[in-house]
């Protein structure tokens, strides 16, 4: 074991056979850890780490002492003894000739372009390329698809491709649609849909968007709406589905204005489904429910406490998107109303069954916690499939009611609260929207709406179908005036009890 | 067509025989080891264009481990011994057209030469990946490979009725045609054309040897080296290498065409001289003087009439590297002093243009610059700075990418601006061709 060295840009270090050049040099850290972002050290295009190796780009070449050639270091495996200069001026001079390659039929329309700021042509010309061109010629146009719809979700302009395809590899390695591929040779090269009468058919469009390292492929609900470099980021979690997908969220002042995946090689690699990152829009629509539905009582626990005093028994129904901090907070509050009281109380959820809807990230459970309700020891207020309880046959007087963005109160749980549990008083907490209040205000036990906070307005933790913890933390800016009046539920219910005393 | 050379013809002179005399040689008293050897001795390099030496091709051939290749059971191919043959007759070569007149005529030269290859590195099952355009070969072709599974020469226990020992061969040929692109030629742009992909070079490592055809071994050899194993066997190594040079052994075909006398292809031994080959096969065409040669297909860089007669060239791999250039795919280009050489290199660059098949970056965007700029060039709207921007273009181009489709592309550019530069200035200051000028003027007189 002892003859495996190598040494890169003067650091000597180990490594395990068929470990390449790049993957060390990430390892050691010479080129940045987010791999799929621009890198300064190691250039790349056609390289991606969740992609296979095409090593066709030529920018990430590197000098190998005694060897002739410079080396792509994306596709060449280390070998013991190898001295690797990664920014030697041989190196340098070679990435200047792929930059002028490269941007010779480049449209160079970066004002207009949604991958300005984050373009890696642009990084990297203004690293290493020649600020003037020797290009007399008239540039490549391609007329059919300058702006080309590929789907709802996505727009190509060919003019800015660099042929890295990347797009292509991931729709037949990943999402295996195999809906794009390259038509032609050469310099007439042209990105197309296999079957030019449909379109895109995956769900992992955006991740099109993402992995396009130029302006090529863009996602159209970002089209035009923001510079990305006003764009402030903080790291979330996506709580679309019971995945958990790890997500950086772009935001402007306490506007969101993008989701872009995160690397986490346990839950969701590199990739993101496009209803998840569609998701963002749901938090700022303009049907939510941001102030308390009865208008005249301002201090909304007043009238919550008074009913828990009247109360003889307690029903609390946990939706699944609610964190495990929202849960523990009621179970706590559950168990000190029968223990201080001595009244019944339970405490049930509500959600679906749970299963894989295709061989990548995309899962049939549309709330992000149900597995930490179940770790809480909560059990399920109902069977969808059965339409019968187990639990015994009581009645509750008040019950409280919390769910967040990602489910919705239908008509089936209000008339099972009214006929099967005799429900006299329903205090709701969460994220609502206005034909939901709408649902409720039509019963007459309804009593109070109780805005609550979304994902990305509170810190907390989901447990995802794999079980894994992950927390997510409140991003700052997005707390405007309206935000900022909604209490936590770990606030609303730790109140009420010092309240009591 | 064919032009026989003035030496006692080799591979030739097995034109119409089917009598497969050298494979039954082989599996009668030789084992595969031997034949390796046979074919190193012999000195035998790759007809297509690399000239890479076909025994050490061979013999880095994965070795079938001991117990396997001892059961040689027909029908259970299992997957260690499992490889291919592949012959690489997508003949694109500017210039070239030997193998074409190898399938045409001798099909079943090539077919026992696959035999005899196949039973050397252990391979059952072959593959002929044939031109597109070849269409009347492509036809020839399969018709030979019915014949030879009629004669029992192809398939199950080849040859069994002849052979004395009770050895078992059995070897299957498939015949794949191409789609018509040049880079298809290139060995792993033809592996992946044969597997129905996109017909784009692999990057190598791993090479064909270790992961082939399929993922499997694969040992991939022109038609013309193939087709020269039976006359190696059949005459002997020695008696064959001695035809050529210490390092290149033997005759070969040589593609004949341009401002020739007699155009066509022949055979020659490897150690006559170019300026003797010319001169065999009728010298310039109309007497008119020599300007330049292109020795070894379209990629190979041009060679001026000077450099010919005071370096006394040779036309082996090695004499031909020495001079800065390539013995390649054996077409040799005659270039007579009424030809513009800006014009054909700016034809060749366009075909390179056409050909490129778009994966690498240099490549993709370069040969279409190249090509640009040798058209305006040519047509005279160029400027005099444009000049060193060839160089420019060249040394970003060459030996950056997966294959050598870039070098071949460099291998004209380059040589015509260096060794013909003023001819390329004049188109500049004259701002038109000097020679469409001159032929206009004779024709209007």
């Amino acid at each position: 074991m002892s003859s495996n060295n190598i040494t890169i840009d003067g650091i000597n270090t180990t490594f395990t056979p068929g470990e390449t050049i790049m993957q060390i040099s990430r390892r050691i850290g010479i080129t940045k850890e987010v791999d799929h972002k621009i890198d300064p050290q190691i250039s790349r295009f056609c390289f991606h780490p969740g992609l296979s190796i095409a090593g066709t780009c030529r920018m990430c070449t590197v000098e190998v002492e005694n060897a002739p050639k410079l080396v792509t270091s994306c596709s060449t495996a280390a070998v013991d003894g190898m001295v690797v200069h990664t920014n030697s001026e041989r190196v340098k001079k070679s990435r200047a000739g792929v930059m002028e390659f490269l941007l010779l039929n480049h449209p160079l329309d970066c004002p207009v372009c949604d991958q300005s700021g984050e373009c890696s042509l642009q990084e990297y010309n203004f690293q290493y390329g020649p600020a003037t061109s020797n290009f007399c010629d008239p540039k490549r146009v391609y007329e059919n698809s300058t702006t080309k719809r590929l789907s709802k979700h996505i727009t190509l302009n060919m003019n800015r491709c660099i042929h890295c395809e990347r797009c292509v590899r991931f729709s037949s390695e990943i999402t295996q649609t195999n809906d794009l591929l390259m038509l032609n040779r050469g310099w007439k090269k042209e990105l197309t849909l296999t079957d030019d009468t449909l379109t895109l058919i995956s769900d992992y469009q955006g991740c099109l968007a993402d992995i396009c390292p130029v302006g090529a492929l863009t996602f159209n609900d970002f089209r035009f709406k923001k510079r990305v470099w006003f764009l402030s980021k903080q790291n979330s979690i996506c709580d679309q589905c019971s995945k958990g997908c790890n997500i950086e969220v772009h935001y402007e002042d306490d506007v969101v204005y993008r989701y872009i995946p995160r690397y986490n090689k346990d839950v969701n690699n590199y990739w993101m489904c496009d209803s998840g990152r569609l998701s963002y829009h749901k938090r700022q629509a303009e049907d939510r429910i941001y102030t308390n539905s009865n208008s005249n009582s301002n201090s909304n626990s007043k009238s919550l406490s008074n009913a828990i005093l009247n109360s003889n028994s307690l029903l609390i129904i946990l939706a699944t998107d609610t964190s495990n901090e929202e849960a523990k907070t009621l179970i706590d509050f559950k168990n000190t109303y029968s223990y201080r009281l001595g009244k019944t109380a339970d405490c049930y959820y509500i959600g679906s069954e749970d299963s894989k809807l295709d061989h990548l990230l995309k899962m049939k459970d549309q709330t992000p916690n149900t597995r930490g309700l179940l770790n809480l020891n909560i059990s399920q207020l109902y069977n969808s499939n059965s339409n019968s309880n187990s639990n015994s046959n009581s009645n509750y007087d008040l019950v409280i009611l919390v769910k967040n963005l990602q489910t919705t109160i239908d008509q089936h749980l209000l008339s099972m609260l009214e006929y099967k549990f005799q429900c006299k008083e329903l205090f709701a907490f969460g994220v609502f929207k206005s034909d939901e209040l709408k649902l409720l205000q039509s019963y007459s036990f309804f009593k109070e709406l109780i805005p609550g906070r979304t994902t990305l307005e509170k810190n907390g933790s989901y447990t995802n179908c794999d079980n894994i913890t992950q927390t997510f933390k409140k991003i700052d800016a997005l707390e405007n005036d309206k935000i900022k009046a909604i209490p936590t539920i770990e606030e609303i219910f730790t109140r009420i009890f010092y309240q009591d005393n | 067509m064919i032009k026989m050379s003035v030496i006692e013809p080799i591979l030739t002179k097995y034109i119409g025989k089917k009598d497969y005399l050298s494979i039954k040689k082989v599996l009668n008293e030789m084992n595969p080891a031997d034949v390796i050897q046979d074919v190193k001795k012999s000195n035998l390099r790759g007809r297509g264009g690399a000239g890479f030496p076909t025994g050490i091709k061979w013999s880095v051939m994965p070795v079938i481990p001991k117990e396997e290749s001892k059961e040689k059971s027909n029908k259970e191919i299992t997957p260690i011994t499992l490889r291919y043959l592949v012959c690489n007759a997508d003949e694109g070569e500017p210039g070239t057209f030997k193998d074409r007149f190898i399938i045409g005529k001798m099909p079943h030269l090539l077919i026992e030469g696959m035999l005899i290859a196949a039973y050397a590195i252990g391979a059952r099952v072959g593959y002929i990946y044939i031109r597109g355009e070849f269409a009347s070969e492509y036809r020839i072709l399969k018709n030979a490979i019915e014949e030879a599974y009629q004669e029992n020469y192809l398939g199950e226990n080849v040859f069994s009725k002849f052979l004395n020992t009770n050895k078992n061969f059995s070897f299957d040929l498939h015949l794949y045609r191409g789609a018509g692109a040049y880079i298809c030629g290139e060995e792993t742009a033809l592996l992946n054309s044969l597997e129905g992909k996109r017909g784009e070079p692999r990057i190598k490592p791993p090479y064909p040897a270790k992961f082939g055809a399929f993922g499997k071994s694969t040992c991939i050899n022109n038609v013309e080296t193939l087709a020269t194993v039976p006359a190696i066997i059949n005459i002997g190594a020695e008696k064959y290498a001695k035809y050529g040079t210490a390092k290149s052994g033997g005759t070969r075909l040589f593609s004949l065409s341009g401002h020739i006398q007699n155009p066509g292809v022949y055979e020659f031994p490897l150690s006559i001289k170019l300026k003797d080959l010319i001169n065999h096969c009728g010298g310039v065409k109309d007497g008119k003087k020599l300007k330049a040669v292109i020795p070894g297909g379209g990629s190979a860089p041009i060679l001026t009439a000077e450099e010919i007669d005071t370096l006394d060239l040779g036309v082996d791999y090695d004499s031909l590297a020495a001079a800065g250039t390539m013995a390649g795919s054996g077409g040799i280009i005659l270039l007579d002093e009424t030809t513009c050489i800006v014009e054909a290199a700016s034809v060749l660059l366009k075909f390179y243009e056409h050909e490129s098949c778009g994966q690498c970056s240099q490549c993709r965007e370069g040969s279409h610059w190249l090509a640009r700029l040798f058209h305006r060039i040519e047509k005279g709207e160029a400027e005099m700075k444009e000049l060193d921007l060839i160089e420019h273009i060249c040394s970003n181009m060459s030996m950056q990418t997966i294959c050598a489709f870039a070098d071949a592309v460099v291998g004209p550019a380059r040589s015509s601006i260096k060794k013909f530069r003023s001819e390329f200035e004049e188109h500049i200051r004259i701002k038109c061709c000097p020679f469409k000028k001159q032929k206009e003027v004779s024709h209007v007189l």
